[in-house]
C-alpha cells in the first residue's frame, strides 16, 4: 500500500518539477507564471494595458503575415472561377443595370419626398452623422468556436475608441470591444456576448442576441407578437451606440435573423467615428 | 551525414512548429462552416500525443509561449490557454511516468482525463474572472469531437514518428 502511495507521489512530483534535457522550465513554475499573467491581465494593473496593447499589435500583424499563404489559394481559385464566368456575369450585370436604371427615377423621387417630410417633421436625417467614417482592413478572422470577433488594422492612433459601431456597405457588423494603438477587435453580431436593441418592420422593439452560431436570435419581443418570415430588422439606436435605422438582417422561418453581411466573409469594414458609447461596455 | 542530421532536427521541431503555426495563423480546426457543431481543439491533441511519446519534442517553454500567442489571437485573457496546455502536459507526463507501455486505447482514455481537467480549469477561470460567456453546448461538442478525433490523429502522429523521427516509446 505504502509502495503504491510512494509511486504516486514520485510520479506526481516528477511530472510537476521535472527539468533537464529539452525541458528548461518545470511545469509547476510555468503554471505559476501563467496564473500571475492571467490575474495581472484580468485585474488590469496600470502597466499591463500598454504592454498588452503592444503585444496585440505585434501578434496581429504576424498573424496576418502567417495567414497569407492560406488566403492565397482560395483567392486564386475564386479569381479563376470569376474569370471563367465573365461572359455570364456580363449578361447578368447588363440586365441588372437596366433594372436599376428604371429604379433610379423612383429612388430620386422618394429621396426628395423623404427629405421634404423630414423638414416638415424637423428631424435629423440619420445619415448626416455618418460622414465621419473610416475604412479598415480585416487583419485576422480566426473562426473560434466560442468567440466571434475580427481584428481590424486601425486602432487608437486612427481615433478608434471602444464601443464604436462597425458596418459594411451600411449594414451593421458589430462594435469595437478592444483597442490597441494600431489595431482593434470587433465583436460580431453573432457572438454570444452581443446584445443590440433593434426595431422590426412594423415598429416592434426587441433585443438581437448573438447565439454563437451564424444567425443571431430576437429576444424580448412584445407579448403575442407573431414573427413573420422576411421581416427587416434595423438597429433602434436606443443604446446610443448604433445609428437608428442601420439595417441588420431579415428574419427567417426558424425565427432567427439572417444577417445582410456574412460575418465569415469580411475583408474591409467601416468604423463610424462619430458615435461612441459613453457607458460601461 | 550532416544533411541527415539537419533533416532529423527539422523533423524533430515539426510538431512544435505546427503548434506555433496553429496558434498564430488563421488556420483553424473549427469546421463550423462545413458542419455547424463540428469544432475541435487540435492543439491539445498535438501536445498530449507528443508529451506522451517524445516529451523532448514538445518543450514546456514553447508550449507556454504558444498558449500566450493563442490567447492574443483569440481574444482570451493572457495566460489562460498556457495554463490549459500546461495541465495537458502535466497529465501526459504523469501518465508517462506511471506507465511502462501504452496503447492507443490507454492513451485515448488518459487523454479524456487530461482534456476534462484542462477544460474545467479553462472554462471555470474564464467564467469566474472574465466577462466572456460560453454556450455549454459548444463546449460539449468541442470536447466530444476532440475526443472522437484523437485516435485518427494518434495514428497520423505515430506514423510521422515512426517514419521520420524514429520510435522510442515509453
Amino acid at each position: 500500500m505504502s509502495v503504491s502511495r510512494d509511486d504516486f507521489s514520485i510520479a506526481f512530483r516528477s511530472a510537476l518539477l521535472q527539468r533537464g534535457g529539452a525541458q528548461k522550465f518545470s511545469v509547476l513554475s510555468l503554471i505559476f507564471l501563467a496564473l500571475i499573467i492571467f490575474f495581472l491581465d484580468i485585474y488590469g494593473a496600470s502597466f499591463t494595458k500598454p504592454i498588452r496593447g503592444f503585444i496585440n499589435d505585434v501578434v496581429y500583424r504576424v498573424t496576418f503575415l502567417a495567414s497569407a499563404p492560406t488566403k492565397f489559394f482560395p483567392k486564386a481559385s475564386q479569381d479563376i472561377s470569376t474569370f471563367l464566368n465573365v461572359r455570364e456575369e456580363n449578361e447578368r450585370l447588363k440586365a441588372l443595370v437596366e433594372k436599376y436604371k428604371s429604379l433610379e427615377l423612383n429612388v430620386e423621387f422618394l429621396t426628395d419626398e423623404n427629405k421634404n417630410l423630414q423638414k416638415i417633421l424637423e428631424t435629423e436625417y440619420f445619415n448626416k452623422n455618418l460622414s465621419n467614417i473610416m475604412l479598415a482592413k480585416v487583419l485576422v478572422d480566426k473562426n473560434s468556436p466560442f468567440l466571434k470577433s475580427i481584428i481590424i488594422n486601425k486602432g487608437t492612433s486612427a481615433g478608434i475608441l471602444k464601443g464604436m459601431p462597425v458596418t459594411k456597405d451600411n449594414y451593421l457588423v458589430g462594435r469595437v470591444v478592444e483597442t490597441n494603438y494600431l489595431s482593434s477587435r470587433v465583436l460580431l453580431l453573432n457572438d454570444l456576448n452581443s446584445r443590440i436593441p433593434v426595431t422590426l418592420d412594423k415598429g416592434a422593439q426587441a433585443i438581437l442576441s448573438g447565439s454563437g452560431l451564424s444567425n443571431p436570435v430576437l429576444e424580448y419581443l412584445p407579448e403575442d407578437y407573431e414573427l413573420i418570415e422576411d421581416t427587416n430588422v434595423f438597429a433602434s439606436g436606443k443604446d446610443g451606440i448604433f445609428a437608428s435605422g442601420t439595417p441588420i438582417g431579415k428574419t427567417n422561418y426558424k425565427g432567427s435573423v439572417d444577417l445582410f453581411v456574412d460575418p465569415n466573409q469580411l475583408s474591409f469594414v467601416t468604423v463610424n467615428l462619430n458615435i461612441q458609447n459613453k457607458g460601461n461596455l | 551525414m550532416a544533411k541527415n542530421s539537419i533533416l532529423s532536427k527539422f523533423y524533430n521541431i515539426g510538431p512544435i512548429l505546427l503548434l506555433y503555426y496553429l496558434c498564430i495563423s488563421e488556420i483553424d480546426t473549427n469546421l463550423e462552416k462545413v458542419f455547424e457543431i463540428f469544432t475541435l481543439n487540435f492543439q491539445i491533441i498535438l501536445i498530449y500525443f507528443w508529451v506522451l511519446k517524445r516529451p523532448e519534442v514538445m518543450a514546456n517553454g514553447h508550449v507556454f509561449l504558444a498558449g500566450l500567442i493563442n490567447d492574443v489571437v483569440m481574444g482570451f485573457p493572457l495566460g489562460i490557454s498556457s495554463l490549459s496546455y500546461l495541465i495537458i502536459i502535466f497529465v501526459g507526463t504523469y501518465v508517462r511516468n506511471k506507465s511502462v507501455n501504452t496503447t492507443i486505447a490507454s492513451d485515448w482514455f488518459t487523454f479524456l482525463m487530461a482534456m476534462v481537467l484542462s477544460n474545467i480549469l479553462f472554462f471555470s477561470l474564464l467564467n469566474n474572472f472574465s466577462d466572456l460567456t460560453f454556450p455549454f453546448s459548444k463546449i460539449g461538442y468541442n470536447m466530444f469531437f476532440t475526443l472522437f478525433m484523437f485516435p485518427i490523429f494518434w495514428l497520423l502522429f505515430n506514423f510521422y514518428q515512426l517514419m521520420l523521427i524514429g520510435n522510442r516509446d515509453a
